[in-house]
């Protein structure tokens, strides 16, 4: 099901990348370049699930993280972190703060469909 | 010179440490937090080196794009794995303190080893041209370029000063290092990042 998908990310190149996968199912996607413009962006309307990256300015993508299950409305999307790194501790990080996954670049497309496809099925209020 | 040249007495001068020196290769990533030399020797690969003035720290990469770039179907991919070089090489400053929006670039290589005429489709031309298209679209401003011909090229870039040392090299023994690294590397099918979905 189409959903309104928020990627979170300093680099353009990614988010076209990531934009360009997502929109092939229909998918309507809206950009930010860091955890403080993500939050920005959710005054101005919701998202359905989130996909951030790690190393951002201002606000990096754990903090967003957290951030995010503290606001109400929240604290079940799926939000879903895309970065570099892939350290057993860092991942241990995102899952504490409440990441529902974690996909290590380079991302290949349809796995990041899928993904989104599956945790967005077993979103439970 | 003397501590006493010219008639007054000079302060004796500070040692200076010398710089670590750190060589890279295909596939490599090197950022600093102190003073270093990065080296690497290059053919049709690229490497970028970036630089943040204010926090001085500098990093290089050395990439090439996969065998297939230029051909139908294959380009996302190929540029999947170039956007990733860049990725590790701008996260790695960033974890040192480098601010991305400060960043400024150098790049090198490209070259076309086989001396083979040069081509828009030709490996060399995919990396100059994926490259200069990724720099462009994330606004990174280039401070120097030396790319294309047909010689190997020596890079030595220095980590808290962005100065950059580019020899041209050539005979046998250096392309022939060069051509068995390449080759290898840009049959090798690169692979995707791994998937985890956590327990809620």
């Amino acid at each position: 099901m189409p959903s309104t998908i928020l990627i979170v990310d300093d680099s353009r190149t990614v988010r076209t990348m990531v934009r360009q996968a997502l929109e092939a199912d229909h998918h309507q996607v809206i950009e930010a370049t860091d955890g403080v413009a993500a939050l920005a962006a959710l005054d101005m309307g919701p998202a359905d699930l989130v996909i951030t990256d790690v190393n951002m300015p201002e606000m990096d993508g754990l903090k967003l993280v957290r951030a995010l299950r503290d606001r109400p409305g929240y604290r079940f999307t799926p939000i879903l972190v895309l970065t570099t790194e892939s350290g057993d501790e860092i991942k241990q990080r995102g899952r504490e703060a409440g990441a529902t996954g974690w996909l290590v670049k380079p991302f290949n497309p349809d796995q990041l469909r899928k993904t989104v496809e599956h945790v967005s099925r077993r979103r439970q209020p | 010179m003397s501590p006493l040249a010219g008639g007054r007495l000079q302060p004796a001068a500070a040692p200076v440490a010398p710089e670590k020196e750190v060589t890279i290769y295909i596939g490599g990533v090197h950022v600093s937090p102190g003073p270093a030399v990065i080296k690497t020797l290059l053919g049709s690969c690229i490497s970028v080196c970036l630089f943040d003035p204010i926090r001085r720290v500098g990093g290089m990469n050395h990439f090439m794009l996969p065998r297939g770039a230029g051909s139908s179907g294959a380009d996302a991919d190929a540029t999947r794995f170039g956007v990733h070089a860049m990725d590790c090489l701008i996260g790695d400053m960033m974890k040192l303190g480098a601010d991305r929006r400060r960043l400024v670039a150098k790049f090198f290589g490209g070259a076309h080893v086989l001396n083979m005429k040069e081509s828009a489709a030709a490996v060399p031309q995919q990396n100059i041209a994926f490259i200069r298209e990724f720099l462009k679209g994330e606004g990174f401003p280039i401070l120097a370029e030396d790319v294309g011909g047909y010689h190997p090229r020596h890079v030595r870039f220095y980590s808290h000063t962005a100065r950059a040392m580019v020899k041209r090299v050539d005979g046998p023994h250096a392309r022939a290092r060069l051509l068995s690294q390449e080759d290898h590397r840009s049959a090798q099918v690169p692979s995707f990042g791994d998937v985890t979905l956590f327990d809620q």
